[in-house]
C-alpha cells in the first residue's frame, strides 16, 4: 500500500482522569492520511476513550490533539466544524429512530452543509447500495436487525463525505451471524483507502486490514506494531498475555 | 440500549381514552354519551330553567377556552425553556430554574392568582383576564417544565452523542434529534396538564373573569336555582374535558408512527 506521509491525527500526551482514575496517561499516537489503525485491549483499558478524545466526545485534561491542523484541545477551535470531517460508528449504532433510514443519511448534510435535498438523497441512495441496504431506504430502524442498523450507521456518518472515520467497537454489539456483513463493509472502506481508526476485538479485521495495531492496558498504549509483528512476535508480556487469552 | 417503555405518570388530570386500553375507551364513550343525554333531556323537559342556564353561559364557556388556549400555549414556552434551564450546565441558569419550579409548585394556584391580581394589583393596574393567564401560565410552566424535564432525560445519551459526532451543535442536536423523540414520551402528560388546567380555569372566577363557573353564579345568584344552574355547570365541565381528553389521545396516536407501524 503505498502511503502519503501527511499526519492527518497527531496526539500528544494526553491524560484523561474520570475522579481518581486514570482513563488515559500520557498517550501519543499519529495517524496519516489513509492508514488504518486497529486498537486492542482489555475493557477499562482506556481505548474507547482515547478513541472518543479524538473527535472530543470526551474531552482530555491535558495535553494536545490535532486534527488535520486543527487543535481540537484549543478553546476556540470550533468542534463542530471538525467533527463534520470525522465519521464515526458507535457500538449501539444511535441511529435516529424517529427518521426513516434515508433521512437518517440526509439530514446532516442538508442541515449541516446545505447540501440541496435532491443532491443529498441521491448521494444516500448511493451510500445505501454500497452497504448492500438499499431496499431498506424508506424503513425505519426500529424495523432493521442490528447488523443492518450498523451497516446504516456506517452510510450515515460516510454521507458527511468525512476525511477520517472512528468506529468505536461496532461489533461488539452484534448477534455473531451479522459481524460478517459489517466487517465486509468495513474492509471495502478501507481498501478504498479511507483513514480509519478502529477500536474492536475483531483479530482477524486487525490481521487483514490494520497498518497499525495498538495495544491499550491501563490508560497506557502499552506496544504499537505492525499486525506481522504484533501477532507473531510481541515484545511486551502484557501483550503476549493478552493475546494467549483472546486467540 | 434504549429502554422503549418509559411512561410518565401523573395523577391529576382526567384519564385520557386510549384504543390500547378497551376498558378506559369504553368509560370514555360511556361517559360522554351520559353527559349528552343528561344534558339534552334537561333542557328538552324542563326547559325552565335548564334552557335558560344553557342560554345563559355560553359566554363564559368562550372564556374558559380562552383562558385555557392562551395558558396551555404559554405555559408550553415557558415549560420547555424551564425543562431546558434545569437541564443546564449553568450553573446560574439551572438555579433560577430550579428554584422557580420549587417556589411555584409549592404555593398554592388560588393563593398565587390572589396574588398576582391583588397584592401585585397594589403597585400596578392589572386587568382581571390578563392575570388569570399569567397565574395560570407561570403555575402550569413550572409543571409542564418538569414533564420536559424528565421526556429529554428519557433519551439515551447516545442520540445525543451520534447527533454531536455528526457536527450537529447543542442546540440543533435539542431541536432535531431529542425534542422530537422526547415528545412520544411527554405528550401524554402534557395532556394530562392540559385537562387539569382547564379544569383549574374555574378558579379564576374569583378574580371577576367571566368564565363559564362564574355566569353560572350570577345566574344562580339572579334565579336561586343553584342546584339547577351547578348541576348543568358540573355537566358542561364534564363535556369539555372528555372531548378535549379525545383530542389529546388523538395527538397522541399521530406522533408515534415509527415503531408503531
Amino acid at each position: 500500500m503505498t502511503k502519503s506521509d501527511e499526519t492527518i491525527i497527531t496526539i500528544e500526551n494526553i491524560y484523561k482522569f474520570f475522579g481518581d482514575i486514570e482513563a488515559l496517561s500520557n498517550v501519543s499516537l499519529k495517524v496519516r492520511k489513509k492508514e488504518k489503525m486497529v486498537i486492542i485491549g482489555p475493557s477499562g483499558s482506556g481505548k474507547s476513550t482515547l478513541l472518543r478524545a479524538i473527535n472530543r466526545l470526551e474531552g482530555v485534561d491535558r495535553g494536545k490533539i490535532v486534527i488535520d491542523g486543527q487543535d481540537i484541545t484549543d478553546r476556540h477551535c470550533n468542534i463542530n466544524k471538525v467533527r463534520m470531517e470525522l465519521g464515526m460508528v458507535f457500538q449501539n449504532f444511535n441511529l435516529f429512530p424517529h427518521k426513516s433510514v434515508l433521512q437518517n443519511l440526509t439530514m446532516a448534510p442538508i442541515k449541516l452543509k446545505k447540501v440541496p435535498p435532491v443532491q443529498a438523497r441521491e448521494n444516500a441512495m448511493r451510500l445505501l447500495e454500497k452497504v448492500g441496504i438499499k431496499e431498506k431506504a424508506t424503513a425505519y430502524p426500529s424495523q432493521l436487525s442490528g447488523g443492518q442498523q450498523q451497516r446504516v450507521a456506517i452510510a450515515r456518518a460516510l454521507a458527511m463525505n468525512p476525511k477520517i472515520m472512528l468506529f468505536d467497537e461496532p461489533t461488539s454489539a452484534l448477534d455473531p451471524e451479522m459481524i460478517g456483513e459489517v466487517l465486509d463493509v468495513m474492509v471495502n472502506l478501507a481498501l478504498e483507502g479511507m483513514t480509519m481508526v478502529v477500536v474492536t476485538h475483531e483479530m482477524g479485521f486487525a490481521r487483514q486490514v490494520a497498518d497499525w495495531v495498538v495495544f491499550m492496558d491501563e490508560g497506557k498504549i502499552v506496544e504499537t506494531g505492525t499486525p506481522e509483528h504484533f501477532f507473531q512476535s510481541p515484545e511486551h508480556p502484557r501483550t503476549k498475555k493478552f493475546l494467549s487469552q483472546i486467540l | 440500549m434504549r429502554d422503549k417503555n418509559i411512561k410518565i405518570d401523573v395523577t391529576d388530570g382526567a384519564a385520557i381514552p386510549t384504543r390500547r386500553d378497551p376498558g378506559l375507551f369504553n368509560a370514555w364513550r360511556v361517559t360522554l354519551i351520559g353527559t349528552v343525554i343528561a344534558i339534552v333531556s334537561l333542557v328538552i323537559f324542563k326547559p325552565d330553567p335548564y334552557l335558560r342556564i344553557i342560554k345563559f353561559v355560553p359566554d363564559g364557556i368562550l372564556i374558559t377556552f380562552q383562558v385555557t388556549f392562551l395558558s396551555i400555549a404559554l405555559s408550553l414556552i415557558v415549560g420547555l425553556f424551564t425543562g431546558l434551564g434545569r437541564l443546564s450546565k449553568n450553573r446560574a441558569i439551572n438555579l433560577i430554574a430550579s428554584v422557580y419550579v420549587e417556589v411555584i409548585r409549592g404555593i398554592p394556584l388560588l393563593v398565587q392568582l390572589f396574588y398576582i391580581y391583588y397584592a401585585l394589583g397594589t403597585f400596578f393596574r392589572i386587568h382581571p383576564f390578563t392575570a388569570a393567564v399569567t397565574a395560570m401560565t407561570v403555575c402550569y410552566g413550572a409543571y409542564m417544565g418538569e414533564v420536559f424535564r424528565a421526556g429529554i432525560q428519557s433519551i439515551d445519551k447516545g442520540q445525543t452523542e451520534a447527533a454531536r459526532s455528526l457536527g450537529f451543535s447543542k442546540s440543533q442536536t435539542m431541536f432535531y434529534v431529542i425534542i422530537p423523540q422526547a415528545m412520544r414520551t411527554i405528550l401524554p402528560p402534557v395532556g394530562n396538564e392540559f385537562i387539569a388546567l382547564l379544569k383549574d380555569t374555574s378558579l379564576v372566577s374569583i378574580l371577576a373573569v367571566s368564565d363559564l363557573l362564574r355566569r353560572g353564579r350570577e345566574f344562580a345568584t339572579q334565579t336561586f336555582a343553584y342546584f339547577e344552574t351547578y348541576t348543568m355547570v358540573a355537566l358542561l365541565y364534564l363535556m369539555i374535558t372528555l372531548i378535549l381528553s379525545k383530542i389529546v389521545s388523538i395527538m397522541e396516536d399521530k406522533v408515534k408512527p415509527y415503531d408503531q407501524k
